[in-house]
């Protein structure tokens, strides 16, 4: 190039189409998203979280902890399963029929045709459609994680690296409060062979009065305090476990749609 | 020409070049002592967070010393308090060389380099006491990144004046990388802190784009347009041939910054699918500037008669391969088989360290070693360590880029089947992680001996400068003669 | 030095390093646009071509809509679409705007947007004989009892459907009511106009 001129617009050209597809582009298609509903329902998505558990996020951001966990769930693929739900009046037939038939794993066309088949039997049949992927597989998500999981966060934490599990779900998979407090007071107590750092400076440990406190972490037998003390966490430990619990995306979407099971086995 | 004027020419030049050096030396100084300090602390930090994995209950009692922030006060200490400064002094340098005219105000780097590492201070306390912004890479909070942007357009304004004022019209390629380079870091960092780090941010998921935009153009894109704008000067000169060649290093510049800017996206993110579509195709695209450099790299140091021995010309022809080597699994990394596997493992970071301590801190430290004995006016007061550091360097990045990438990939391959528990992925990434470290301490042993020469450099010319100045008030005054 | 490298650099007499005019080779254009064209096509394929609502897995918006799961009364509606479609779409048009000399529109037709359904319900399922007036124009055509081999459900989704589409806004009507309807007509002839009016809606 001939001059710093030319040089400076040739930058100038590359950034900017660089700009307007990531900078202004998500700027534009999320970042005056709103609440959007969940699928076939009146509910809205997301709920903005308690007043304590949006302190947490900030607890949690200055811990680092996205250093190390993630908040996104990953899909690999959707498959359709067809469900009988009715044998109707020819119950031999159907009930026949549909030993016959392959009822999961299907694409929307298969499972479309197995539904026809046994809605000519005579029986009734509901397709669901069911997310596919390694971390749905691991129990860490029901469907993978979309904008709108993370419409009311600042900041967004999702994480880069695993060296601890994914936790975009861990309100649903582990709600209980203490136990919570306990994994960041002393990880080794609750997670075998845990990588994990105590976290010891969010809590206090005091020498037990009349009575434990209210607040107290309850530990399993082999970790308990020493003798005549006991953990009680500091508001900072309270408002992230209270974030923790907070972390679930677990409702369809038009985005990440997914037939809810109502009841589990 | 005849003989006479060869050597009059040369002769003259040398003065010229010692005169355009000399006016370097202060504000060089500035950046590089402070960014020998910071490259010290951020490898430090650095293993005193990897100890966390080794211990996890090492700072179990000390908030200012957990994983989070110490990884993220070692990463921005490393890339803001090392890398840029370093680049931008060797910058200047190139381009009074270039120039061939003296730095022009020269007292705007001297100035701008004090804020620069006061807002690296500022920044990297903020992080330890818990102030993190929380976006990767951008973990400054407003006071320290204000202070950066500030400094930055300072040694903007007088690396372009110093442009603006060459003899030679005619660009060299380092001046296209280098010029690319100052405007880009303004932009991404301030488009990054006005949309990001502000009372009304963006909301939702975009930040996680625009910060996932800003990390790869600082970390890919503008450690490449300096680092390699920087080795295009430095591998010609001490090979003793001319770079190869100037229209392939248009097409690599244009290639790298046209698709190496597309490249950040990571694939499993929580965004609309055409963001990540994007980032995949531009990664793929990436190869061709990433081959493009290797066939410069090769076609203008093979066949030169200079010994290597550890020297200058060691370090930057170990840095470009190192870059070439990031490039690839940066490639690899977009791929959606290969990202399937390698996404949120130890793979990433590997990339990461490998492009900023493998490919660029060794690049500058090579450029350094070459370019402070000129500008100081005298040699090196360790020379021995130029060599050792290399070695040093070299191990230690094998050693550390390659185990965690390593790792990354078996910790992935555990990841990726859902039968196997979580632990054994952490299990098994533990021991690549005990290898790495020992690679980070032989980094730092590195940092050290590069930090012990700028010190003592540093030291004999505030002495020197000490002396001439007693000299002079010491000097017996002239005695006028008194008209009668 | 060699020569040729010298005659193909720019002179300089200041030391400072120089580059060749060596030319490109043409592989990396070659290779540069072949992975355009593979960016491009694997960029067309995946990625939703910009829409907000696609993400991975998904590559089309056409895709992410067939996978929505239906609910009880989107399923219906979805029944009744298909059973309208290939059972009297043919006649009726598929937009209901029927076709002349073969059937008479529902799109606004009052018959349709009755308040109640048991005069409705009949046509489909006794058929409908002579003069017939809908919308003001006169039709004078046989209609064969469609709906009469329709299972009960199947027929309620397409009445509904015929009462909720084209700007039709009646209520919708459930397989138990057709079932009330059948047990009461079934298998009686085909009813006139005059017939109709006499049921009460």
């Amino acid at each position: 190039m001939k001059n710093g001129f030319s040089v400076f617009m040739a930058a100038f050209i590359a950034l900017g189409l660089s700009w307007c597809g990531f900078v202004l582009g998500p700027v534009e298609q999320l970042g005056t998203a709103k609440q959007t509903s969940v699928l076939n329902s009146s509910d809205t998505y997301p709920v903005q979280r308690s007043g304590d558990a949006t302190l947490g996020l900030q607890v949690y951001r200055a811990s680092g902890c996205a250093a190390c966990h993630t908040e996104q769930v990953r899909q690999d693929g959707v498959v359709c399963e067809v469900v009988l739900i009715n044998t109707g009046k020819n119950a031999a037939v159907v009930s026949n029929l549909v030993s016959t038939l392959k009822l999961d794993g299907l694409t929307k066309d298969e499972a479309d045709a197995v539904s026809d088949k046994i809605t000519t039997a005579g029986g009734k049949a509901e397709i669901r459609i069911v997310p596919v992927g390694t971390d749905i597989a691991r129990g860490w998500g029901v469907r993978r994680s979309v904008a709108a999981d993370f419409l009311y966060d600042y900041p967004v934490q999702a994480g880069s690296l695993r060296a601890g599990p994914d936790l975009a779900n861990v309100g649903a998979r582990l709600p209980d409060l203490n136990w919570q407090l306990v994994h960041l007071y002393a990880p080794a107590a609750v997670v075998k062979n845990s990588a994990m750092p105590p976290f010891r400076f969010l809590f206090e440990l005091r020498k037990l009065g009349d009575a434990p406190l209210p607040d107290a972490l309850q530990f399993p037998k082999e970790f308990l305090p020493p003798a005549g003390f006991e953990v009680v966490p500091t508001p900072e430990a309270k408002q992230l476990a209270a974030y923790l619990l907070s972390l679930r995306a677990d409702a369809p979407l038009y985005e990440a749609p997914f037939t809810p099971v109502t009841t589990k086995p | 020409m005849n003989p006479t004027e060869t050597s009059n020419n040369l002769g003259g030049a040398s003065v010229l070049a010692s005169r355009i050096d000399a006016s370097c030396r202060v504000p060089l100084l500035a950046l590089f002592g402070g960014a020998a300090v910071w490259l010290v602390v951020g490898l430090v930090l650095s293993l005193a967070a990897i100890m966390t994995f080794h211990k996890p209950d090492m700072f179990a009692d000390c908030p200012f010393l957990t994983y989070g922030r110490a990884q993220a006060a070692a990463n921005d200490a490393l890339l803001y308090g090392f890398c840029i400064p370093a680049g931008l002094g060797v910058m200047l340098w190139i381009f009074a060389r270039l120039s061939q005219t003296e730095l022009c105000l020269p007292l705007v780097p001297i100035v701008a380099a004090n804020i620069w590492h006061l807002g690296v201070l500022v920044g990297t306390v903020a992080i330890l006491i818990g102030d993190s912004t929380g976006f990767a890479w951008l973990e400054f909070p407003r006071g320290g990144s204000v202070l950066l942007f500030t400094a930055f357009l300072l040694i903007a304004i007088s690396a372009v004046a110093t442009f603006g004022q060459r003899r030679e019209r005619e660009l060299y390629p380092s001046h296209w990388f280098l010029l690319a380079a100052l405007l880009w870091f303004p932009w991404i960092y301030s488009t990054a802190n006005l949309l990001l780090i502000t009372h009304h941010p963006v909301r939702g998921v975009a930040q996680m784009a625009i910060d996932c935009w800003f990390a790869n153009n600082l970390i890919f894109v503008w450690l490449s347009l300096a680092g390699l704008g920087t080795a295009f000067y430095f591998l010609p000169k001490l090979a003793g041939r001319p770079l190869h060649s100037n229209y392939l290093a248009l097409f690599a510049f244009w290639t790298l910054i046209l698709f190496g800017t597309w490249c950040g996206i990571p694939q499993g993110a929580p965004l609309p699918a055409w963001m990540p579509a994007a980032s995949a195709a531009a990664a793929v695209l990436t190869l061709v500037p990433v081959l493009a450099v290797a066939v410069i790299a090769v076609k203008t140091v093979c066949g030169s008669e200079a010994a290597c021995n550890g020297g200058p010309l060691c370090h930057v022809k170990f840095g470009t391969a190192a870059f070439i080597l990031s490039g690839l699994m940066l490639i690899a990394s977009a791929c959606p088989q290969f990202s399937r596997v390698t996404e949120f493992t130890w793979f990433g970071p590997a990339q990461t360290q490998l492009q900023m301590l493998g490919f660029f801190t060794v690049v500058m430290c090579g450029a350094i070693y070459e370019l402070l004995p000129r500008v100081m006016g005298f040699g090196l007061p360790f020379p021995r360590f130029v060599r050792l550091q290399h070695w040093l360097f070299m191990l230690g990045i094998v050693l550390w880029a390659g185990s965690l990438g390593v790792g990354g990939v078996e910790q992935g391959m555990k990841l990726g089947n859902s039968q196997t528990a979580f632990a054994d992925s952490t299990g098994v990434a533990l021991i690549f992680l005990r290898a790495g470290t020992t690679g980070l301490f032989l980094i730092l042993l590195g940092s050290l001996l590069f930090a012990a020469n700028i010190f003592v450099m540093t030291i004999k010319w505030k002495i020197a400068l000490l002396k001439s100045l007693l000299a002079v008030v010491k000097a017996p005054l002239k005695m006028e003669e008194v008209e009668s | 030095m060699n020569d040729e490298a010298k005659s193909n650099c720019p002179a300089r007499t200041d030391g400072e390093p120089t580059a060749t005019r060596a030319a490109v080779p043409m592989v990396i254009f070659v290779v540069m646009l072949l992975l355009l064209f593979l960016g491009a096509v694997y960029f067309d394929h995946h990625s939703g071509w910009f829409d907000a609502k696609v993400y991975s897995p998904y590559v089309s918006a056409e895709q992410l809509e067939l996978y929505q799961p239906k609910s009880g009364a989107a399923a219906a509606a979805a029944q009744g679409r298909k059973v309208y479609e290939t059972v009297c779409g043919i006649c009726h048009g598929v937009d209901g705007m029927g076709k002349p000399n073969q059937a008479p529109p529902l799109a606004g037709s009052e018959w349709v947007n009755g308040a109640g359904f048991h005069r409705l319900a009949q046509i489909p399922l006794l058929g409908l004989n002579g003069s017939f007036q809908v919308e003001g124009r006169d039709w004078n055509l046989n209609m064969a009892p469609m709906g009469a081999a329709l299972s009960d459900a199947d027929l309620a989704a397409v009445i509904t459907y015929i009462r909720t589409s084209w700007g039709n806004k009646a209520g919708a009507v459930s397989a138990d009511d057709v079932k009330a309807v059948r047990a009461v007509v079934g298998g009686h002839p085909a009813i006139s106009a005059a017939q109709l009016n006499s049921i009460p809606e």
